[in-house]
């Protein structure tokens, strides 16, 4: 029953990691911007979130509205107002990477600061288990965190194959130079792209709320993730993305099975290791010709 | 016409006047602490700085030195690595004679700083037994981990009959002192230690760990840990079916762990302390914290206003002798006097420069917790 219920863990915080690996993945994939600030959006997200519904007793759909304005928001002024500039200035990979870095710092310091630096939690009945079966325990939020990934996958796939701006996206990330000819403006197709990955990391910005809380270094780990997620996934492939971010998820619950738990979240990082050697494209990514 | 050589030129001089203000002039005694101000544990640094900042305000209305108290704060993060650079600084750098320590794995990094240079570090919260064996530049002004399981444990097995204990700890030597403490104590008393889960220190999910522990089938899940990462733990057992007694030490004894709701009920250990004594010391260190912060003291505050007080009460008797204010001196002056009166009442210092106090339970209730033992 162990096995059981670590896969059903697994799968929960799989489903999670995916969200916000296709996210970064989605903004890495059109816009080559090493975006760490990513976590910070996640961050941002949760503490709105929590703000709102938990404190001042918002109904939650004005929280969620709030925290998906917050965390796509913040994603574009940080495109617009931090690389953007950089870019113009022929900044290099390096020195936009250093940029959102300091984004990070800034982020998580503000947010200790406004929020407190302990740790807080969404309240919400949603995260208590119940016991399916002897020893099998899920909790409502397992279901949802699984729904909410199919959902936005869905509505991406959705997005990016059937609408301009989609098709766009795409096209940006296949050859931006080509995308100019057309007559189309990288720059506002960035963010876009901006928007769309950050308000990716809503739901699980929310669900980790409720179920394994909030404190304003959160996003370093989910930046770490997310990067893992994108290069076992496949850099460019959003399927891969999410993938990889179940898989990672899965391997970090079901290590527990065997291996004492300080090694969980280093079999994570085996599981990148092993992809880089044997298979350096990831599963869906494109071996890269010049 | 301004230029941008001359705007640079303009900019530097005001960032050198401004940092020259800053500094501490020769007329100031400067102390260090070498605290947690930033990261997860970040909070633990802003209870220990309310404690110390109050004993400053208080040495310094008294004038009971010469000269102004003043703390200079450097960041450890609570990392041993930071912890050492900070260290360094406030010796090489800024050449204090006394500084504020925390945290196990921090202060194990900073003696060998301490005892080099021979400046004192005082710790008011770290509790590994280890930091008992740190020199004679180490001292504790808060008696350490044995103490608390050795109390916790025979309380629960002879009083609660609660024998089955599986231990969840951090990956720290706080967490490998208290697996050792509960191998040595359990079986003396009749009790077990059915499972030992060791954990990152920036772990944040623990719903596998919930299984991994309700699979041993405990009657008490005893958690070492610190900062944040205790309350997560808390909230995710909770939430994933473990409905055994949760236990720890006085790592407890924060705001973010009494007011969470799902570890009412919880126990943990700490130093005995009266808040309702009235001895002048104690009294007064309550009723200016609870002016001055709008709520009541903990240890941890009580320990650090104490660490500053022992500084300002060694350097008195080193003034009024006229010798300088050195680690030196200031160790040889405490092997002098011996006994203090502090925070909690009169404090005696070990040879090893641990303090001993009495123990007790105290229980989580969702406002400042009570005592039960």
């Amino acid at each position: 029953m162990l096995f059981l219920q670590l896969l059903v863990n697994g799968i929960q915080v799989g489903a999670l990691y995916a969200l916000t690996a296709v996210g970064f993945s989605l903004i890495f994939g059109s816009t080559r911007i090493f975006h760490v600030a990513h976590g910070a959006t996640f961050t941002l997200a949760g503490y709105v979130f929590y703000e709102l519904y938990s404190v001042a007793g918002a109904p939650w759909i004005a929280a969620l509205a709030a925290a998906t304005a917050g965390a796509g928001i913040f994603g574009v002024l940080v495109d617009r107002f931090v690389y953007a500039p950089i870019q113009r200035h022929e900044g290099s990979f390096f020195t936009v990477f250093v940029a959102s870095f300091g984004i990070t710092i800034v982020v998580q310091n503000l947010v200790g600061t406004a929020f407190g630096r302990g740790f807080v939690s969404i309240s919400s009945p949603l995260s208590r288990s119940v016991e399916l079966a002897p020893g099998l325990y899920a909790p409502p939020t397992a279901a949802i965190s699984v729904l909410a990934a199919v959902v936005c996958f869905v509505g991406l796939h959705f997005f990016l194959t059937r609408t301009h701006v989609g098709m766009a996206l795409r096209a940006l990330s296949e050859n931006p130079d080509l995308v100019r000819v057309f007559g189309l403006d990288p720059r506002r197709l960035s963010s876009y792209a901006f928007a769309l990955g950050s308000l990716l990391v809503v739901p699980g910005a929310l669900l980790t709320g409720a179920t394994a809380g909030l404190s304003p270094a959160l996003g370093n780990h989910v930046m770490l993730i997310s990067l893992a997620a994108t290069i076992v996934g496949g850099v460019g492939s959003l399927r891969g993305a999410a993938c990889g971010g179940l898989l990672l998820g899965l391997a970090e619950n079901l290590a527990l099975w065997q291996l004492d738990p300080q090694w969980s979240e280093a079999v994570t990082f085996v599981v990148l290791f092993l992809f880089i050697v044997f298979r350096p494209a990831g599963f869906f990514g494109r071996v890269a010709t010049q | 016409m301004l230029t941008r050589s001359r705007a640079l030129a303009g900019f530097a001089a005001a960032a050198i006047a401004a940092f020259a203000a800053a500094a501490a002039s020769a007329d100031d005694i400067t102390i260090g602490a070498d605290l947690p101000l930033s990261g997860p544990n970040a909070q633990y640094g802003d209870i220990f700085s309310q404690g110390a900042n109050l004993a400053i305000a208080d040495v310094n209305a008294d004038h009971m030195l010469s000269k102004t108290l003043v703390m200079d704060y450097e960041d450890s993060q609570a990392l041993p690595q930071p912890g050492v650079v900070a260290a360094n600084k406030l010796v090489s750098v800024v050449r204090v004679p006394y500084m504020l320590s925390a945290f196990t794995s921090v202060s194990k990094a900073i003696a060998p700083v301490a005892e080099r240079s021979k400046t004192v570090a005082v710790n008011g919260g770290g509790v590994g037994p280890d930091l008992a064996e740190l020199g004679d530049y180490f001292w504790n002004v808060i008696p350490l981990a044995n103490y608390e399981v050795r109390a916790m444990v025979p309380y629960l097995v002879s009083e609660r009959k609660l024998k089955r204990f599986v231990l969840v700890y951090v990956d720290d030597p706080l967490g490998d002192a208290i697996l050792k403490e509960l191998q040595t104590e359990l079986p003396k008393v009749g009790g077990e230690l059915a499972g030992a889960l060791k954990i990152p220190r920036d772990a944040e999910q623990f719903a596998g760990i919930a299984a991994r522990a309700r699979e041993a089938k405990p009657e008490v899940i005893y958690i070492a840990s610190f900062g944040a990462q205790q309350s997560q733990i808390i909230k995710q057992f909770r939430d994933n079916g473990v409905s055994q007694l949760i236990v720890s030490y006085s790592g407890f004894d924060i705001p973010a762990i009494k007011q969470e709701p799902e570890a009412k009920g919880a126990l943990y250990t700490s130093q005995r302390m009266d808040w309702e004594s009235n001895d002048p010391v104690t009294k007064r260190f309550v009723t200016e914290f609870k002016a001055k912060y709008g709520k009541a003291p903990n240890y941890y505050a009580a320990n650090y206003y104490n660490a500053v007080m022992l500084f300002a009460i060694l350097a008195q008797g080193l003034e009024k002798k006229g010798e300088a204010i050195t680690g030196e001196n200031l160790l040889k002056e405490r092997k002098a006097v011996g006994t203090f009166n502090l925070v909690g009442g009169k404090t005696e210092f070990q040879a090893n420069g641990s303090v001993i106090m009495p123990m007790q339970i105290n229980e989580v209730d969702g406002k400042d917790g009570h005592i039960v033992h």
